[in-house]
């Protein structure tokens, strides 16, 4: 007997990347001012349901597992990392801590091309 | 000509807002959001004969935390909720004064990372600000990144139109695209090396696709707190060495997860790198 | 065109009081942002804001005197009041930018990894004059004893105050009875030889020696918090039997750590029964 509500793991692993592929995991073309053709809103947990021919709210069992579950817990770890060395690197250097590796590329292409 | 009476209704609930700690307020009208999302996703939705919906903005953290270069002061400190607090008094002014029902809106996750309104399309609506290349952030012409918080009533009041010109990119962006390929939000946290965003501006400067890996920003935009509690509680749940799992218990990421989770409210936004470095609104951060 | 005017940073000063105050603060103070050398590298305002100059304290927020006169401990243990500070400096840092165009960034009241302050408010409240450490420990007004403070690191120079001249703690009550008994009244509230936190020597009037264990201290005024949750879990997860375990989940202390942890805010602050008993400010705490 099931204690609480939650989704079989098969279940889970046979449709977790379609449903976050529909859901707002990934977010692709969502601003307002592009044409209809090319926006990609996500999908409620409704309507990913009647796409899949799932219950809602085995769709939403699904979404809020597969987002937890998406990177592990070392991303989380790694993030620290990150966040502190991004925010005292642009303390000491300004817009240059992020933007001059691009700078640099741009100028060996141009080098490239003028040889 | 509009009806002198919203007009007038509508000058003095954006004053009240902003006397009341709004940096910025903009009125919707709820058939807008028809073009956006499903039902149960709409105004309507949460309250039935919804007539308007005001949002209001503010700045959260101070110039002063901006210039902090420990992340962590901003992702403890960064928040002090005065949208909210602004938002329940506009409410509170259109129950009492004006006899018509108001609620702020629920902007809160209620399944996953899904909350039952969207505050960000309510800004957007509301003629605040447009969807920017840095995580759909919504960026205001003068601010920048706002927090923000919607009232949702049954009162009529005049809607603001919304912007036409986009905030995102800003022209500098535009050039550095064209010049290097990157804008400094793209540059921040690029998809190639293990960040979240992704996109590119067209001919006209716009941005013609945008690519943002929501989960991956959750590691960092809520890096201790209910997520990473209950990850590293799954892996001490499996761990059966009971010493090890001791050590895990005590150990400073899951304290840290424990200690975000009872502060979560001060410490809902932990990451900030894409917007550190984005231009817009910046000259209001700029002080001696 | 004439050039604007010089700041007059004693004027801005009185102001920045007089606000704080009218705001609900019980007494302000400033520190010079240089005189921190007694804090760790990594941990002084320097290192929160680049260019410091000055550290704001403000204090207040004390239990009312009803709170401590009532019989039931468990009054206080949820209705902590600390974060009412925390709220006022919040506004302050807006103020100071928004009014003189300084950078200003509140000091998060938590901590950062290793459980450890960003900068500790009480050196900078003992830096700023607004109290002395005491031998239990808090930092301790001359007329209102226990309060709890917030500091905002600012670019700002505002003109500084001096460390107290005379130390809060001990009373004179205080050094009598360590002269009669060999103990104080937080000492015996609380001794570090029977179970307790503290242990210490009076010399001269003055603390000669003081011991602190704070790993007990954390067990009674966090009782309930994440450390009491983990330790709860703990010994959860160490249960083989399902059926017990279930009575463990569902037990009384593993609800209430719960319910602690959720509202931080206001039930943070678990034990108070060395400040229950101590002299300075004691006057305040009377009512009829």
């Amino acid at each position: 007997m099931m204690s609480f509500f939650f989704v079989d793991p098969e279940i889970y692993r046979k449709y977790k990347d379609e449903v976050l592929a529909l859901s707002h995991a990934v977010q692709v073309d969502f601003q307002e001012h592009l044409p209809k053709d090319q926006r990609h809103p996500a999908l409620s947990d409704r309507e990913i349901g009647e796409r899949l021919g799932l219950d809602e709210r085995v769709v939403r069992e699904i979404r809020c597992v597969a987002e937890r579950d998406k990177y592990g817990v070392e991303e989380f770890e790694a993030a620290v990392r990150f966040k502190d060395r991004a925010c005292r690197d642009y303390a000491r250097r300004g817009m240059s801590a992020v933007m001059k590796k691009y700078v640099d590329k741009s100028k060996d292409r141009g080098s490239d091309q003028s040889e | 000509m509009a009806d002198p009476e919203p007009v007038q209704q509508t000058r003095r609930i954006k004053e009240f807002a902003l006397a009341a700690g709004a940096d910025v307020v903009g009125i919707a009208d709820p058939r807008r959001w028809d073009e956006h999302v499903p039902e149960g996703c709409r105004p309507d939705d949460i309250l039935p004969r919804a007539a308007s919906v005001v949002v209001v903005g503010t700045r959260g953290p101070t110039a002063g935390a901006w210039r902090s270069p420990d992340h962590r002061v901003m992702e403890v400190n960064g928040y002090d909720f005065r949208n909210d607090a602004a938002i329940h008094r506009v409410a509170d002014l259109i129950e009492h004064d004006y006899d018509r029902y108001a609620i702020q809106a629920p902007g809160l996750p209620t399944a996953g990372h899904l909350p039952p309104f969207s505050m960000m399309l309510a800004a957007v609506l509301a003629g605040l600000g447009t969807r920017s290349l840095a995580a759909n952030i919504i960026l205001n012409p003068k601010y920048g990144l706002l927090y923000y918080s919607a009232c949702i009533t049954t009162l009529e009041l005049e809607p603001d139109p919304m912007l036409e010109q986009d905030v995102c990119p800003h022209r500098m962006c535009v050039e550095s695209y064209r010049r290097f390929g990157k804008t400094p939000c793209l540059a921040a946290c690029p998809v190639e090396e293990g960040g979240c965003l992704d996109g590119s501006i067209d001919a006209d400067g716009r941005i013609d696709h945008s690519y943002y890996d929501r989960e991956r920003c959750v590691s960092r935009a809520m890096n201790f707190g209910i997520n990473s509690f209950q990850k590293a509680l799954a892996d001490i749940v499996a761990e059966a060495d009971a010493e090890r799992r001791d050590t895990m218990i005590h150990s400073d990421f899951f304290s840290r997860s424990c200690s975000a989770i009872t502060h979560y409210k001060e410490s809902v936004a932990q990451c900030f790198e894409c917007m550190r470095v984005c231009p817009i609104g910046r000259a209001e951060r700029k002080l001696q | 065109m004439s050039a604007a005017r010089p700041l007059d940073f004693d004027a801005a000063r009185a102001d920045l009081d007089a606000t704080a105050r009218r705001s609900g603060a019980l007494l302000t103070g400033v520190a010079a942002a240089d005189a921190f050398d007694a804090a760790p590298e990594g941990r002084r305002p320097g290192d929160v804001l680049p260019r410091a100059r000055s550290v704001f304290v403000l204090g207040g927020a004390q239990p009312r005197a009803g709170d401590w006169a009532s019989p039931n401990y468990q009054h206080m243990e949820v209705t902590t009041t600390s974060d009412r500070i925390q709220t006022i400096a919040l506004k302050m840092a807006h103020v100071i930018e928004d009014r003189y165009g300084y950078y200003a960034v509140c000091v998060p009241p938590g901590v950062d990894r290793g459980q450890q302050p960003f900068v500790s408010i009480a050196l900078a409240a003992e830096l700023a004059g607004c109290g002395s450490r005491s031998l239990a420990g808090p930092v301790l007004h001359h007329e209102y004893g226990f309060m709890y403070y917030a500091a905002i690191v600012t670019t700002l120079p505002l003109p500084a105050n001096r460390p107290l001249d005379a130390p809060a703690c001990p009373a004179p009550e205080c050094v009598d009875m360590y002269a009669e008994a060999g103990t104080t009244p937080c000492l015996k509230a609380c001794p570090i030889e029977d179970g307790g936190c503290l242990g210490g020597r009076i010399e001269d009037a003055r603390v000669a020696e003081r011991r602190y264990d704070a790993a007990r201290c954390a067990t009674r005024v966090q009782n309930y918090w994440v450390p009491g949750f983990q330790h709860a879990l703990k010994e959860t997860l160490k249960e083989p039997d399902p059926e017990k375990q279930k009575m463990m989940l569902f037990s009384s202390l593993f609800t209430r750590t719960l319910w602690s942890m959720t509202y931080s805010n206001v039930s943070q602050g678990q034990c108070a029964e060395c400040m229950r008993v101590c002299p300075v400010g004691s006057a305040r705490r009377r009512k009829q």
